[in-house]
């Protein structure tokens, strides 16, 4: 008696909580729409990408999506090749998720220099015509939202000068309404590491095991040099 | 039922031993920790990307909340030298001087979704908290008697998560003498279902050198704990992952009786003893039964539009005709507060600093025509004698900025707006049931430690460049470390913050030791080369961690790294300047070799980099020193 009395306790619990994750995970309740997730904050701009393709940037290229995102262009003589070099590197190493739950974006900065073609061309020139990644073109005006909107301080001092927005990658994982970034010239083990911040959510299992094998590379490590060299 | 599985189980746990008879038991749910976990709270439904008006509240309708001492307890499983990942507690190193300081105080706190409602006249919010406090449960603890602090994270798991925290954290103690292992250093942070076990050995500085449990002059007593997670450091405190931790001992022991070498300070916690922990919060309008906090952090964000003090907006306390102690606090994430005591005719009334940043200064500092300026992060313990007010008279703590009262109320002193006002003491005469006055404040109140004589020195750089926030010309990356520092030796640095103009000043914390600062300089003209030195304000000179560091200005500090090795932090305290990466990891080491290596790896890094050399030839010679 008192058993079934839990069960169906423990029954109307887990009722409860279905209830609760289908309210926060469909937009579609009475309630106003959610803020604060790539909706309403990532503007759904028409941009051309490098291979003369129109597309809205929020519903083609992010919703639901883990992307990568930098800002650029072609003539850009300082830290853009040593930044798409780099992102070479992030999406060797990343491989096959590349293109499949994966995205890289790279927008230019000078969208009136830099048509489809010339975007292509930059692209060629570095290797970096490659799955997944696309290089995107538009309207100055729609650039400059989308800009702000994703490397925004609110400094008129950096809002204002688009040289300070090379300096970043900021990758967001859409489906789990996730904002990371890394500075793209750290070493390529820690850009990894940021874009696996906004990896899928893992399996408790899953998670058990990977802090079983991170702890035996401490341990390792500590046998090895006396203290943590690298994890 | 299930009569079958369970024998399973137990053939299992009988076939392979007790350990994976753990993890069997782990992996069919959550975490042994978590297994009493209640059904979830609704996910908050936020009120758009711009920044709404707080609804308004009514001032002092709401009594001034004081943060409930932990309970400590008996944790299960028990608390391990190494890492218990069998049990579910995230991977580690070995705790330091385990069995030195085996820990015989017990605290659990649990990191999940909860309700807080700021103000009578708002509804609940949905918060993230520690045992379901904001804020959190206080631990009160003795030098001598080590602690642990189990922190188990029971955030909701992704997704649905609609709030803007990030569910893994990492706590720091601020600002502990510990253990890498238990600093919350900003890369080690856990996911839901986890735990970590953090280790306080509550013993002073020096323990290798003054033996027992270390240099008594190294004291602190006012710390806190919160969040450390890194790029999400703002998010997760805004929401409420913080607390204070008290460490009394015989100078400072908890009580006003006259015991031997106490400074019979208002000492009784929560009655005359009283923390004030600060914040600023942004409310949604009313919706679903809640008034959500909006999301006000990131460089720029709005900030807050009230004022909260322990998790209450304009609230009122009574206080009897005595004296008492405020140990005041700002948790960030970025707002200053500029705090003075206004009598009822609008003229400041005196504040006197017993200590900062957990330190007794070498005197009191009474503040009667400028304000107490608390940075992020800051505590300043502060003596408030109210019998200086006659009964029936109320007093106000006032806030340099206003805040959004959304009434219209009376000015409750000449030249106070209401909105200044961020909470209003009632002084009532003494009940006879309650303490009696202590005695005058003494007028020496800590002995400094022995001067510290730097082996060596080093500069860290603040700078913007391109809207990056850098030190030394780099962001923060758990996995690089910048500048290594031989366990025992003592060094002076040199904090320069070099933004050309603006208000980017920052509140600089570096963990593990306090300490001094030697001078203060500004730079004064457009020479680069050319700097003032100011005079140190009185408070100034006692010891710190935290180290207001406005533009131009050039603080030199010397400490000591002492009894522990590891990775530590140095950091920008306004939490939006940290999470955007100004931050930097150094560690301790305790070999000569180790050091060596490590800077020799620095500055083949530096090499590739087109930057000059940060140690040149002098690697690891003596104390690992160069000049």
């Amino acid at each position: 008696m008192a058993t079934s009395t839990n069960e169906a306790r423990a029954r109307r619990a887990i009722k409860r909580r279905e209830l609760f994750s289908s309210f926060a995970g469909i937009g579609a309740s009475p309630a106003p729409a959610q803020a604060c997730t790539g909706a309403s904050l990532i503007p759904n701009v028409q941009l051309r990408t490098h291979e003369g393709n129109e597309v809205r940037f929020y519903d083609d290229l992010v919703k639901g999506r883990q992307v990568i995102i930098n800002m650029m262009y072609a003539h850009c003589a300082e830290f853009c090749p040593a930044i798409t070099t780099r992102l070479v590197e992030i999406h060797q190493a990343l491989g096959s998720r590349m293109g499949r739950d994966l995205f890289m974006y790279s927008i230019t900065l000078k969208p009136h220099e830099d048509d489809p073609a010339a975007l292509k061309a930059f692209a060629r020139m570095h290797g970096a015509l490659l799955p997944g990644w696309t290089f995107l073109t538009g309207d100055a005006y729609d650039i400059e939202t989308l800009r702000f909107a994703l490397f925004r301080h609110d400094h008129i001092k950096f809002d204002l000068d688009p040289a300070s927005h090379t300096a970043k990658l900021r990758i967001i994982n859409d489906a789990i309404n996730r904002w990371v970034h890394v500075p793209p010239l750290a070493s390529k083990m820690t850009v990894l590491q940021h874009i696996s911040w906004a990896d899928p959510p893992k399996s408790f299992e899953q998670q058990l095991e990977d802090n079983r094998k991170l702890q035996l590379a401490i341990d390792k490590e500590h046998e090895q040099y006396g203290y943590r060299k690298i994890v | 039922m299930s009569t079958e599985e369970d024998g399973l189980d137990r053939r299992t746990v009988l076939k392979t031993g007790a350990l994976l008879g753990a993890a069997a038991v782990l992996t069919s749910k959550k975490s042994l920790v978590l297994a009493q976990s209640s059904p979830p709270l609704a996910q908050p439904v936020l009120c758009g990307t711009t920044a709404p008006v707080s609804p308004p509240t009514r001032p002092f309708l709401d009594a001034l909340p004081v943060p409930m001492p932990a309970l400590p307890q008996i944790l299960s499983p028990l608390p391990t030298k190494a890492a218990n990942t069998g049990a579910g507690e995230a991977a580690r190193d070995a705790h330091q001087r385990w069995e030195q300081f085996l820990p015989l105080i017990q605290y659990r706190m649990v990191a999940a979704p909860s309700l807080h409602q700021h103000h009578t006249d708002l509804l609940p919010s949905f918060m993230w908290t520690f045992n379901g406090k904001y804020p959190a449960p206080t631990p009160l603890n003795f030098y001598g008697v080590p602690s642990i602090v189990r922190f188990v994270n029971d955030l909701p798991p992704t997704p649905p998560n609609t709030t803007f925290g990030i569910n893994e954290i990492t706590v720091h103690l601020h600002n502990g003498h510990t253990g890498s292992e238990s600093d919350g250093f900003a890369g080690d942070f856990f996911p839901t279902g986890f735990f970590k076990d953090n280790h306080y050995a509550n013993a002073y500085a020096g323990i290798d050198d003054f033996g027992g449990i270390g240099d008594a002059r190294e004291a602190m007593h006012t710390f806190w704990f919160h969040d450390h997670r890194a790029a999400f450091t703002a998010n997760n405190n805004y929401l409420g992952l913080n607390g204070m931790y008290i460490v009394y001992d015989s100078k400072d022991p908890g009580h006003e009786l006259a015991t031997p070498g106490s400074l019979r300070l208002p000492g009784y916690y929560g009655v005359t003893d009283i923390p004030l922990i600060l914040t600023d919060k942004r409310f949604c309008a009313a919706a679903n039964g809640r008034n959500e906090v909006f999301q006000v952090v990131g460089n720029g964000a709005p900030g807050g539009d009230k004022w909260v003090v322990n998790g209450k907006i304009q609230p009122k306390l009574t206080v009897r005709r005595r004296k008492y102690r405020f140990r005041i606090l700002n948790t960030g994430p970025a707002k200053t507060w500029n705090l003075s005591l206004i009598r009822p005719d609008g003229t400041q009334a005196p504040i006197t600093i017993v200590a900062v940043d957990a330190n007794f200064l070498q005197s009191p500092v009474t503040l009667t025509n400028r304000t107490l300026d608390v940075f992020v992060a800051m505590r300043f313990d502060v003596i408030i004698d109210f019998a200086a007010f006659p009964a029936g008279t109320s007093v106000y703590l006032k806030e340099n900025v206003a805040q959004n009262v959304g009434v219209a109320v009376a000015d409750p002193a000449p030249g106070l707006p209401i909105g200044n006002v961020l909470m209003r003491f009632d002084v009532v005469n003494r009940e006879s049931w309650f303490p009696a006055d202590t005695p005058a404040i003494p007028g020496v109140l800590a002995t400094m430690p022995d001067p510290i004589v730097p082996d060596s020195s080093f500069q860290w750089n603040f700078t913007l460049v391109g809207g990056r926030f850098l030190i030394n010309g780099l962001e923060f990356d758990a996995n690089r470390v910048d500048h290594v520092v031989l366990k025992g030796s003592s060094e002076e640095w040199t904090l320069a913050n070099d933004v050309a103009a603006g208000n980017w000043l920052h509140p600089v914390h570096i963990h593990f030791e306090e300490g001094r600062i030697m001078s203060r300089r500004v730079r004064v003209s457009q020479n680069p080369d050319v700097f003032q030195d100011l005079t140190l304000l009185p408070e100034e000179l006692g010891r710190r961690d935290v180290y207001p560091l406005p533009p131009q200005h050039r603080v030199v500090l010397r400490m000591r790294f002492r009894d522990f090795v590891g990775r530590y932090l140095i950091h920008c305290h306004n939490m939006n300047h940290e999470d955007a990466f100004m931050m930097v990891r150094w560690d301790i080491v305790d070999s000569v070799e180790e050091l060596t290596r490590k800077r020799r790896e620095i500055d083949e890094r530096r090499m590739l980099a087109g930057l000059p050399p940060q140690y040149g030839d002098k690697y690891g010679s003596d104390k690992g020193g160069f000049v």
